[in-house]
């Protein structure tokens, strides 16, 4: 019998045994399964639609606005994925991790499905029909004067139906917002080369000097750059491109440099003047009102002033005489402070002294239909809709691709003026903190069930109209796509008018087609011009050269470096991450979850704080810190991140959500909350980096989320991630 | 004494194991009894005997002595076979295609359902009969083009390999069993890769597997089908 | 199953190293990574979740240790000491690498994953029985495991976004290994295509999501057997070979100029991707 020596060790190891010799003896049985899941065939349907074959459509992404063509696999009547359309001058075949997660912006969970009304606190669903009587009345006795509408950045032919409807209403009050916008960079390129947003070349540059432009990351059209800064790097006449970044904090693209220069934050403008003052040292001839304006830059006050060593100055302005062309770009330099423009003036100067403006920088092309052309938004256009919410001159607030109520600093108090409205419609995807603050939330189709047409600002060649067409039926009938609806509204004022459009497509179908000559060969039969636009998803036109004037201006005032406050010692930066930008895709859980490329962290936000400032401070990873300014504070785990100035800190937008959906409610704070308000002196835009702030530890600690790998970062000696120095490498010999 | 009974469970436990091994007996293809899956009810009928069923009805295979089939190829309803993974059920307006003009049957009651979908611009809801588990992507198209169109053999044959012989049947119903092993044992003989011999067309890298074309004894080119894991489960 | 089978045919499924009595004929997959050109911006794993059903995991699964990006981008400042990276920093694309002599393969207890006679790293899911020893020997950490009934979970993919999910692929359920595959499902489909007009695959058919979104164009994918593919010529012009365990040009005295190199090497697991290294200018 067993004794009492037969304790559970023992047990367990003679379960173990026999259970290993009879799981040797595999397994018989199949799972197919018999008659249990349905085969759901087509009814009718046409011949190239076959199960278990993809389709490809061509249409627009619309997760930004540099307009990238896109083509969506479909397969049974749905989208799976999308790519880039090879075609398209803009991005040419490739797109970014923010176009790729549209597919969980058309499928997202969260999205509006209906007309609601508001109801005390919550929503009533409500028909379109009510819905549009509804708009009617509130609108009846109102003047043009008291209507406003508010919408992000627009193009195409929605922004002529939109011009059209307020013209119906008789009002001038429309209002376009871009919480993150280069709208302080426009005005200097218009007042230094005669136009907003030039055409830029960094593949035709031996050296690219950028001034806080983050053109791999969020800039303009990062997927554009992306392919030129590829050959860039390569190399013109095989010499690689090299790669100098100026900011205060480490953009992706800054992670990307050849060399990053830590500029005490402001001062881009006096380091652009130094480097002018250095290359007229090193001997680069330019006009002489621009040395004598030069001449006070000498680099030992430059380089106390920025922080930047004065050998580094010294490098930089030998290697720019050197190798030209050259381009100098400019970003945050320009949108962060009150003296932002001249700051932009002086980046601006540098290119011209450095003769890149018809060689790198060149003019770009006049979109031939101003009706389509694209207007961008700006913050000042913020301010004018919330001065007059506050005295109670807008009785009518319509908002459009805008989240006004997360994106405003706080001190604005849009929340309580935008109660002052009688009336308020929101054209939303998703119930966020605007929407919630409406009265009428109308529904959206999302960009890939809809069509449209989108300009995007930035051409780099001759001018593209992207075409936006549905990749599937829409998923919830009671969306409706933005065009439709204003073809409803305008048609409720002027009945007579459209009255030959039974909907947007027809609508958008005849004003392309009266234009045919300008696109293809008039002759061109109707039918065969359009499927071709269709399949193709662009239209080319080819657009006349808007004129480059170049004019120099030397007489740039820099403001000496801002004194330290003693009572809030941090620039604040709030940083604009590719993936989440002003946080319009919070609820898109791939962006949520793909980690920030410089501090690997996911789901949440944080703080960057220099790692000798947060010695200095007492501050470790994970410790939370409120970050105070005048106007509110915010907690957020501390990240120690070496690529920051260690006056500044920094934290992302984007991420703070109060409403949105289940992947951004919740998740991260928001910076936008606690702006000080602060103006670019000559354009009224919002600076971004003239926040200041205290911080202090809360007492609490966490575990920073984060992507690091078991290493933190480090490889310990072996050979992961390797680097060589130019001077060791050669490049001509690589396929 | 528990070292006893611990030697003892093992022994069993290997005599268990290695009595199921001989129970099967090595490589050779399971033998394909008729009737293997269970009768699946169809929300229609459908008559596979009528439509590609023999016509002669003297022919002693013919299903229904008292009417003819009309020997449809397999390939014109499912037509996706030959053209992707998934063989397919037809889209509704296959059916209707013949149907919307053979007046003699309009007013049976099956015809009358199937207009019924039809109107109603609703798919027939078919219940799936040979269904791999997900984990599995068989592909169709690579089996009709080596067997029907490469090698010639006639369809109902090709077909009726895998799916049993549905021109007797109505609805169809499983008739091997699917397993892998099944799938394996078909895969490891040595198949003639050329309809008429000889080396096969395209070079020897069309016929890509883990086990490439080799002569054998008679002269003729033969191969094995895929065996790479990866063929089918990815 | 026989014990014949068991102990005859075995070995028929791995494929063993090297690779010179049984080359790779017609296609050998690998993939080339120019880390100068990569920027780090996260496109290459974000289209990875979308073509390959990768499950969402959420922020605390992630602390865990439980993520699922079968692409990840790491990180690396230079390690020198310095107030500043001001050479900014290095991003490595990490994935699969599809190793000749796997350490994974070998100590699979049910052969769920296996080479490929085209040289892919195969993960059979539904074979998989979750020992993880696979990713316990992955030196490279890429092997990723279904914690959770990630299908069955809430919020991963709640109601229209199933609709998302990519048929090519199996989606996998709790208990089984995951990893990149190279888009093994476009693989296939290209190879079937292909061979209805009797040829193999060219250069460029087939592309993996990651190189094709990928917007520098840092990822070259193809076959490293066929002498007109780029990758094939990458590889030779960095005189990178697969069989090697430490390079030729490596030996040479006073090193050479070129950038190519794998991760690892001195491993052995034969790994079939080449990075190249990252650059920076020394004049400035």
């Amino acid at each position: 019998m067993i004794d009492n020596n037969f304790d559970r060790r023992d047990f367990l190891k003679v379960l173990g045994w026999g259970g290993a010799a009879v799981a040797l003896s595999g397994c018989g049985n199949t799972s197919v399964e018999d008659g249990k899941e349905t085969v759901v065939s087509y009814v009718e349907v046409a011949e190239y639609v076959a199960p278990g074959i993809s389709v490809y459509f061509n249409s627009t992404c619309a997760q930004c606005d540099a307009g990238c063509s896109i083509s969506g696999r479909v397969r049974e009547g749905r989208v799976l994925k999308l790519e880039g359309n090879p075609d398209s001058v803009i991005n040419r075949g490739k797109m970014c991790g923010l176009g790729q997660a549209g597919v969980q912006h058309h499928y997202n969970p969260d999205r509006v499905r209906e007309p609601l009304l508001r109801s005390g606190d919550k929503g009533e669903a409500i028909t379109w029909d009510k819905a549009y009587t509804l708009i009617a009345e509130k609108l009846n006795g109102v003047s043009g004067d008291q209507i406003d509408f508010l919408t992000g950045s627009i193009s195409g032919h929605t922004k002529a139906l939109l011009g059209n409807y307020l013209e119906s209403l008789s009002s001038k009050n429309h209002f376009v917002y871009e919480a993150v916008s280069p709208a302080v960079q426009r005005a200097a390129n218009m007042k230094s080369y005669g136009m907003e947003m030039p055409r830029f070349s960094i593949n035709k540059a031996k050296v690219v000097l950028s001034f806080g432009a983050d053109f791999l990351g969020a800039w303009v059209s990062p997927v554009h750059f992306s392919q030129q800064y590829a050959e860039f790097r390569k190399g013109v006449d095989g010499k690689r491109g090299v790669l100098v970044q100026v900011e205060s904090k480490m953009t992706l693209t800054g992670a990307n440099a050849d060399r990053w220069l830590a500029v005490r934050p402001g001062t881009e403008g006096i380091l652009a003047m130094g480097i002018i003052n250095a290359l007229g040292v090193a001997g680069l001839s330019m006009p002489s009102n621009v040395q004598e304006a030069a001449k006070p830059y000498d680099k030992e006050r430059v380089s106390k002033d920025t922080g930047v060593t004065t050998e580094s100055i010294v490098k930089l302005a030998a290697i720019l005489k050197e190798r030209t062309p050259s381009l100098v770009l400019l970003g945050s330099a320009a949108e962060g402070y009150a003296h932002g423009s001249q700051n932009a003036a002086a980046i601006n100067l540098l290119n011209q002294v450095l003769g890149n403006v018809g060689k790198t920088l060149e003019a770009s092309a006049a979109v031939p239909f101003p009706q389509i052309a694209p207007t961008m938004g700006n913050t000042a256009a913020l301010r004018m809709v919330n001065n007059r919410l506050a005295d109670g001159q807008t009785k009518v607030l319509f908002t459009y691709a805008t989240n006004p109520v997360f994106t405003s600093p706080a001190e604005l108090k849009f929340k309580e003026n935008m109660a002052k409205a009688n009336f308020r419609v929101a054209f939303a995807h998703y119930l966020d903190e605007t929407a919630l603050q409406a009265d009428l939330v109308l529904p959206l189709d999302s960009a890939l069930e809809d069509w449209g047409t989108l300009v995007a600002e930035y051409q780099p060649e001759g001018v593209q109209i992207s075409v936006q067409q549905p990749l599937m039926e829409k998923l919830h009938p009671e969306t409706r796509g933005m065009g439709d609806i204003l073809l409803a509204l305008i048609k409720q004022r002027q009945p007579d008018a459209y009255k030959s459009f039974d909907d947007y497509y027809a609508y958008l179908r005849t004003a392309m087609l009266k234009n045919k000559s300008e696109f293809a060969n008039s002759g061109m039969d109707d039918d065969v011009f359009w499927n071709g636009v269709l399949s193709s998803g662009i239209i080319n036109v080819g657009g006349n050269l808007n004129k480059l004037n170049s004019k120099p201006d030397s007489s740039i005032k820099l403001p000496a470096p801002a004194e330290q406050d003693a009572k809030y010692p941090f620039t604040l930066i709030p940083s604009v991450t590719a993936n989440l930008r002003d946080g319009r895709h919070a609820n898109q859980p791939w962006l949520q979850e793909s980690p920030d490329p410089l501090t690997t962290i996911v789901w949440d936000s944080w703080v960057e704080i220099h790692p000798k400032k947060a010695a200095e401070l007492g501050i470790v990873e994970g410790d939370i810190i409120a970050v105070e300014s005048k106007n509110g504070a915010i907690n957020a785990q501390a990240y120690l991140f070496p690529g920051i100035h260690p006056d500044a800190v920094s934290i992302p937008l984007g991420r703070g959500h109060e409403a949105m959906g289940r992947y951004a409610k919740g998740y991260g704070v928001n910076p936008f909350q606690i702006l000080d308000r602060v103006f670019d002196e000559e354009t009224g835009e919002l600076a971004m980096h003239e926040t200041k702030v205290k911080l202090s530890k809360v007492g609490k600690r966490v575990i920073v989320v984060k992507d690091e790998g078991f290493a933190g970062g480090a490889q310990h000696g072996k050979k992961i991630a390797m680097t060589k120095s130019s001077d060791q490498v050669d490049l001509s010999e690589e396929v | 004494m528990h070292r006893f009974i611990r030697f003892s469970i093992l022994l069993m436990g290997l005599f268990a194991a290695s009595s199921s091994y001989s129970a099967d007996a090595a490589l050779e293809p399971l033998t394909t009894a008729d009737d293997l899956g269970p009768a699946i009810e169809q929300p229609i009928e459908f008559p596979h005997n009528r439509h590609a069923g023999l016509r002669n009805p003297n022919d002693p295979s013919n299903s229904d002595p008292l009417k003819g089939g009309m020997e449809i190829n397999c390939m014109y309803c499912h037509t996706y076979a030959r053209r992707g993974s998934v063989a397919g059920i037809p889209p509704l307006q296959k059916c209707i295609g013949c149907h919307q003009n053979i007046e003699s049957v309009r007013e049976t009651p099956r015809i009358k359902k199937l207009f019924e979908y039809w109107e109603a611009k609703k798919p027939v809801p078919w219940k799936k009969v040979h269904d791999l588990p997900d984990f599995v992507r068989f592909n169709h198209e690579r089996h009709i083009k080596r067997f029907v169109f490469q090698q010639n053999r006639p369809v109902q044959e090709v077909c009726g390999a895998c799916h049993g012989d549905v021109k007797t049947m109505t609805v169809a119903r499983r008739q091997k069993s699917l397993a892998m092993g099944w799938c394996v044992s078909c895969h490891e003989k040595d198949h003639v890769v050329a309809a008429a011999g000889g080396m096969p067309v395209g070079s020897q890298a069309y016929w890509y597997s883990f086990k490439k074309p080799a002569l054998n004894g008679a002269g003729v080119a033969v191969a094995k089908g895929p065996n790479d894991c990866s063929s089918c489960h990815y | 199953m026989s014990v014949s089978n068991l102990l005859e045919n075995w070995a028929e499924f791995r494929h063993t190293h090297p690779v010179n009595d049984v080359p790779h004929d017609p296609y050998k997959w690998a993939m080339s990574i120019d880390l100068d050109a990569c920027t780090g911006c996260n496109a290459c794993s974000v289209a990875c979740y979308a073509e390959n059903n990768i499950p969402v995991v959420g922020r605390d699964k992630f602390q865990h240790g439980q993520v699922m990006h079968w692409m990840r981008i790491e990180r690396y400042w230079p390690e020198d000491g310095r107030d500043f990276p001001d050479q900014g920093a290095t991003f490595l694309p990490m994935m699969c690498q599809q190793c000749e002599a796997a350490p994974c393969e070998t100590v699979c207890p049910v052969g769920a994953t296996n080479h490929t006679a085209d040289g892919l790293n195969s993960q059979a899911y539904n074979r998989c029985v979750g020992s993880r020893y696979c990713s316990a020997n992955c030196p490279f950490k890429v092997r990723y495991f279904n914690w959770y009934d990630y299908p069955t979970t809430e919020n991963v993919w709640p109601a229209e976004m199933t609709q998302q999910l990519n048929p090519d692929i199996t989606l996998r359920s709790k208990g089984v290994m995951e990893k990149c595959t190279f888009c093994v499902q476009r693989i296939r489909a290209g190879e079937r295509a292909v061979k209805n007009e009797g040829r193999i695959l060219r250069d460029g058919e087939v592309q993996t999501a990651c190189q094709q979104v990928c917007p520098s164009g840092a990822i070259t994918f193809g076959n490293l057997v066929d002498p007109e593919s780029k990758v094939h010529q990458k590889w030779k012009a960095q005189r990178v070979e697969l069989n090697a365990d430490e390079q030729e040009k490596d030996k040479e005295e006073g090193g050479t100029d070129l950038r190519g190199y794998r991760i690892l090497e001195e491993l052995r697991p034969y790994p079939s991707v080449m990075y190249m290294e990252r650059v920076r200018e020394s004049a400035i």
